[in-house]
């Protein structure tokens, strides 16, 4: 288990330090997240005969969106690490299990991804005046980002190989993640709109949330059963 | 050491190998050489792991392949043309990467021995994107070697080389072989092919079409070999 624990932590390692160094990874999604949101808010202040209110209860569904896209900008990044200099055919040759590579991989983008989740906390707060900082909204938010890292790292490294995976990324990855992200956005807009009103309560999320946390144990136990045959010839 | 038997490697419908017989025994530095799309990649990534044969027996250090995968990894290093570094990592960085994914007792120091060996100790700072071709392949070398490995693949490893570069790596590859590691070294390139090994075998159509040993033609010899092969 140790021996586990330890390749766990090598691709953890390593991943932080390159990110440490060059701090890509986290840098592109959040110049990402920053123009889309401004980009919206702007629109929505522009906008004749709209009501603004309306408009801000719809954003607990963006920042979602703005998660989902986000990540594969980061997911796309991580994994074109180790693609380069073919460094991921070194990685299969050592002599530890497969799933070790899968989980370090998962943890270190899932350590970015709350990166971004944090600095979203902050913008939506700002920029549409909604509580975003609850405690079981932040427990939605990463809850939902830790199934969408470990879908997005399968997938991912299924298409590693293919000329077109920046395309293939989004278009398998997007559908495979809806039954996480419905809840997801839907726990966060009902929480938010409920707090607005002072009657914000957990019994109200806790289905969706419980849905969110089933797709998390169903896809990184899938995952883990099943990395070592998806990147293998 | 090393032991194909009757391997085939298909993709799709497409045969790649058919049928390759190869025995390298303990301590001994085979060539293997052949046009493009021999399938002499395949047949290094087969031992080194990374593909499974369609059929056939193969066999490294007595551990049959791919059934026992995991404890072939442990008595394998493979050098590519590619780096398979991390560019925006150090040389030390790299190599204590590769020292704890092996498990090794104190990676860091692992790490930097190895990079006075290759001559990168003053280098162990710098990362890796900075590096010239050469000392990436010094490197590369270093990182093979790192678990100090039985078996030693190599994959065309002179590529983009330069003249200087190719003799400190043969001197490099030397040291591996004194030191007494079974070496499978692919490659375009004769003169290296057969300048630094024991045998040469010779993968044409998707098969060994003929081993020679260094004793028997001599540098000279091997492009007449060559030809002879290819004409058949």
């Amino acid at each position: 288990m140790n021996e586990y624990l330890a390749a766990v932590w090598a691709v953890v390692w390593k991943d932080l330090r390159i990110e440490g160094r060059t701090r890509q990874t986290v840098s592109i999604m959040v110049m990402f997240s920053l123009a889309t949101i401004i980009m919206f808010n702007f629109g929505l202040g522009m906008a004749v005969n709209v009501n603004l209110d309306a408009g801000r209860n719809v954003s607990p569904a963006l920042l979602w969106a703005v998660v989902l896209l986000a990540a594969i900008l980061g997911l796309n990044r991580s994994l074109a690490l180790d693609r380069e200099n073919q460094v991921f055919d070194a990685l299969l040759i050592a002599p530890v299990p497969r799933n070790a590579l899968y989980a370090g991989k998962v943890i270190s983008i899932t350590l970015f991804t709350l990166l971004l989740d944090a600095a979203l906390v902050v913008l939506f707060t700002v920029f549409f005046n909604r509580p975003f900082y609850l405690p079981v909204v932040l427990l939605v938010l990463f809850l939902g980002t830790v199934g969408y890292v470990a879908a997005g790292v399968l997938i991912t490294s299924m298409t590693i190989q293919a000329r077109t995976r920046e395309v293939l990324l989004p278009v398998l990855l997007l559908p495979v993640s809806l039954p996480l992200v419905l809840p997801a956005a839907m726990a966060t807009t009902t929480y938010i709109s409920a707090a607005m009103l002072g009657e914000a309560s957990w019994a109200a999320v806790q289905a969706p949330v419980l849905l969110v946390v089933a797709y998390d144990l169903l896809m990184l136990g899938v995952g883990f059963l099943l990395y070592q045959y998806v990147v293998e010839s | 050491m090393i032991r194909l038997e009757a391997v085939v490697k298909q993709y799709g419908l497409n045969p790649v190998l058919r049928g390759v017989d190869l025995h390298v025994r303990p301590g001994e530095f085979v060539t293997l050489v052949g046009p493009n799309g021999a399938g002499k990649s395949t047949l290094l990534g087969i031992v080194a792991t990374l593909l499974r044969p369609t059929s056939g027996v193969v066999r490294v250090g007595g551990w049959a392949l791919p059934q026992q995968a995991d404890r072939v990894r442990r008595h394998i290093g493979l050098v590519s043309h590619h780096a398979l570094l991390y560019r925006d990592l150090t040389a030390a960085e790299n190599l204590t990467f590769y020292g704890k994914l092996y498990r090794l007792d104190d990676p860091e120091a692992r790490a930097l021995a190895a990079l006075r060996a290759v001559g990168l100790f003053a280098r162990q700072r710098d990362p890796v994107g900075t590096f010239s071709r050469g000392m990436i392949q010094r490197l590369t070398i270093a990182r093979a070697t790192l678990h100090e490995p039985d078996v030693l693949l190599l994959d065309e490893p002179y590529t983009g080389l330069d003249q200087e570069a190719s003799q400190l790596l043969d001197e490099l590859l030397r040291a591996e072989a004194a030191r007494g590691r079974t070496i499978l070294m692919i490659t375009h390139d004769l003169e290296h092919g057969l300048g630094l090994a024991d045998r040469l075998a010779i993968l044409h159509r998707g098969h060994i079409a003929r081993e020679v040993t260094r004793a028997e033609i001599g540098p000279a010899g091997v492009y007449e070999v060559y030809a002879e092969v290819m004409a058949a």
